[in-house]
């Protein structure tokens, strides 16, 4: 495996300019035949670097982030069928393997006029908030996020079947999962996280593997969205049938898992002034533990988002959201906490700000994502500056900053993992 | 085949007769101007390709096909936009619902994230996927947004000089615009900034007829400023295709209407 790590650089080196002088001839009157062809191979290579600013105690890696990507794209219509496909492969120096996933490998087909079937392994996106996700239940990649590879990773793939239904009326969205897909979280390996039983952070060996349902289909995940756009008004009605997609939940023999959940939410978003506002809210019910008593499991929730984005001026955008997490049942979690101490606030508020500013032609694009949480008092400051050479080559460098007063909350635990990355991308 | 040449001929020769006659009034020329650039037939099909040529000289490409639809002649207009090059914004889906009462709709599709993100109402004078072009030399700006007038009529073209009613809305103190006497379509525009120097030029290249109407099907923008320029040329173009509305909803972000964006047989 490690012999790896010296080849591939040097077969992208002999790669590239072949690649590249392909492409050169722009203005031939032919090329408008290309778009039509029955599929065509896209895709990019990117290395990537990231490292903390001050060493993780429990980890002997300094690096959050050390890969050499490949990814391969491509579609085609076989009759009335879409065919897509999207596949990594990546070396990863911090777990030192070799890793491949399709991100997308669907099979798409329209019965009747109306009814859109997506069948496959896919990447899905619903809900308004900006990086805060409430009815948003497709899994995340945590990992991903705070190591420093691109925003697109922080969606993970999920073997699902999508079944969209358009009408005048209103629009029905429902995803079926029959394999419960959960958040890629924090298992020690790559970043070290915050365990109750220990009182600090920890970073087990071999890593954190939560318990998972079973692979019946009863513990498939069931999603469903209702939505209509009324003259520039989005509104939605969510519902989720599943499991916290963390494993927040321990079992009897006090081993990580994720616990029963369902979830009814809603949103609307629409212009207001020069903006857009954005309005989310979502209960969460733990089914195996309604009352809250139950030590074990995590409670109740009540989540609503308000956000509002603008254009402050040419090329700037202003992004600023307001998200509570309530509680609920909180009288009965703290009587029955074995760590009352460490159990989250009865409401956790958290404010995120997010400034855009692209120049030159949107070839550079400067970036703050801040979230900061007054209740955790805790924060994780998201810099990022992007620059887009030509149409082949980019840059992207950035870091992820926590910090916090207290050891337990959720930003705070990342302290350690503080980190600045650099990544080139070759796109072909 | 024969046929049909003779009557686009005859059809454009009547048009032509009809417009001998001489407009004077600037806001009627801007109106027909209007029409003639962004809203011939009912609706449109049209295959797009811009090649953006730095002030180093370095060049990048842009293809996508576009659909339009016009809920009223010179009113509201629906656009779904989808690339196909470069491979990095391959199947990005802009969608815009674009009103004269109030800000446009606009989303875009990153499918990356199988995201359907809304963007704000913004300056629209600010670049077009990287290009020199802006959002409005692509969509239309309102002609109610400027001042209108006839400086000249000569032989071939009606020139006119447009100053913005609201001078923070854009980023030129007036414009110029060449519009062919025939066609009505602005031939070439040129802003200008406070001290009255010329910085930025709208060229078109070509014009030909399509479905009866004279389309521009390639064009050059010049940041003379910098240096820079974008070519744009149009391919595959048809009109009254017969689009209907729900072609222009979050359907087909996720899900191309290939119905329509694949190339007329």
């Amino acid at each position: 495996m490690k012999r790896l790590r010296l080849t591939a650089p040097l077969l992208l080196a002999l790669a590239l300019p072949g690649i590249a002088s392909a492409q050169d001839d722009m203005w031939d009157d032919e090329e408008w035949g290309d778009e039509q062809e029955a599929s065509r191979w896209s895709g990019f290579i990117e290395a990537g670097f990231g490292t903390r600013f001050n060493r993780d105690p429990l980890l002997s890696n300094r690096n959050t982030l050390e890969e050499l990507r490949w990814r391969v794209e491509s579609d085609w219509q076989p009759g009335r069928l879409a065919i897509s496909l999207k596949g990594d492969v990546a070396y990863d120096g911090i777990s030192d393997s070799l890793e491949a996933d399709f991100r997308d490998l669907t099979a798409a087909f329209t019965i009747g006029s109306s009814l859109d079937v997506k069948l496959g392994r896919q990447v899905q996106t619903w809900g308004t908030g900006d990086l805060v996700f409430l009815n948003d239940l497709f899994p995340k990649d945590f990992q991903s996020f705070f190591s420093g590879r691109d925003d697109e990773y922080l969606k993970a793939p999920g073997n699902a079947l999508r079944l969209t239904r358009f009408s005048p009326f209103v629009n029905v969205d429902f995803v079926w999962t029959p394999e419960f897909a959960p958040d890629i979280y924090l298992t020690g390996e790559r970043f070290s996280f915050f365990s109750p039983l220990e009182g600090g952070n920890v970073a087990p060996q071999p890593p954190l593997s939560a318990i998972e349902p079973g692979s019946s289909l009863s513990n498939g995940e069931l999603a469903l969205r209702i939505f209509k756009n009324v003259d520039g008004r989005e509104y939605a009605v969510y519902l989720y049938d599943g499991f916290f997609k963390q494993p927040t939940a321990l079992t009897e023999d006090l081993q990580p898992t994720f616990a029963p959940m369902t979830s009814v939410g809603a949103s609307a978003r629409q212009a207001l002034g020069r903006g857009l506002i954005n309005i989310e809210t979502s209960v969460y019910l733990s089914r195996d533990d309604r009352n809250g008593s139950n030590p074990l499991l995590p409670n109740d929730q009540l989540r609503l988002l308000v956000g509002y984005e603008w254009e402050a001026r040419a090329n700037l955008t202003v992004g600023l959201q307001y998200y509570l997490e309530t509680t609920l049942d909180y009288g009965a979690l703290i009587a029955n906490s074995p760590f009352p101490e460490y159990e989250p606030d009865e409401y956790r508020h958290v404010i995120t700000n997010r400034l855009t500013y692209r120049a030159g032609r949107d070839k550079h694009t400067w970036s703050l994502f801040t979230f900061f949480s007054p209740s955790d008092r805790d924060f994780y400051l998201r810099p990022a500056y992007s620059y887009r050479h030509d149409d082949h080559w980019s840059i992207a460098t950035g870091a992820s900053l926590f910090g916090g007063d207290k050891a337990h909350t959720f930003f705070s635990q990342l302290q350690d993992a503080s980190n600045a990355y650099l990544r080139i991308r070759y796109n072909y | 085949m024969f046929n049909k040449i003779l009557i686009t001929g005859l059809l454009f020769s009547l048009a032509s007769i009809a417009q001998a006659d001489v407009m004077t009034d600037a806001d009627e020329i801007v109106a027909k101007a209007n029409l003639a650039s962004y809203y011939a037939g009912m609706d449109g099909r049209s295959e797009v390709r811009m090649i953006i040529n730095d002030s180093q000289g370095r060049q990048q490409r842009r293809q996508f096909t576009v659909l339009r639809r016009d809920v009223e002649d010179g009113g509201d207009q629906q656009f779904l936009v989808v690339f196909s090059q470069p491979s990095d914004v391959r199947n990005t889906v802009f969608l815009v619902n674009k009103h004269m009462d109030r800000d446009d709709d606009r989303w875009l599709y990153l499918p990356g994230l199988d995201l359907v993100k809304r963007i704000s109402a913004g300056d629209k004078r600010t670049s077009f996927v990287g290009a020199h072009y802006f959002y409005e030399d692509v969509s239309g700006r309102r002609p109610s947004d400027d001042t209108h007038e006839l400086v000249e009529t000569t032989d071939e073209f009606y020139v006119l000089k447009h100053v913005p009613i609201d001078a923070q809305t854009a980023e030129f103190a007036s414009y110029i615009t060449w519009i062919d006497r025939e066609t009505l379509l602005p031939m070439k525009i040129e802003y200008e900034n406070a001290a009255a120097d010329v910085y930025r030029r709208v060229e078109v290249l070509t014009v030909e007829m399509f479905d009866g109407h004279p389309t521009v099907t390639s064009s050059r923008v010049s940041d003379i400023a910098s240096g820079g320029s974008t070519d744009m040329q149009f391919r595959y173009i048809k009109y009254d295709v017969g689009l209907p509305e729900q072609v222009f909803t979050e359907r087909s972000l996720r899900n191309p209407p290939s119905e329509w964006l694949d190339r007329p047989k």
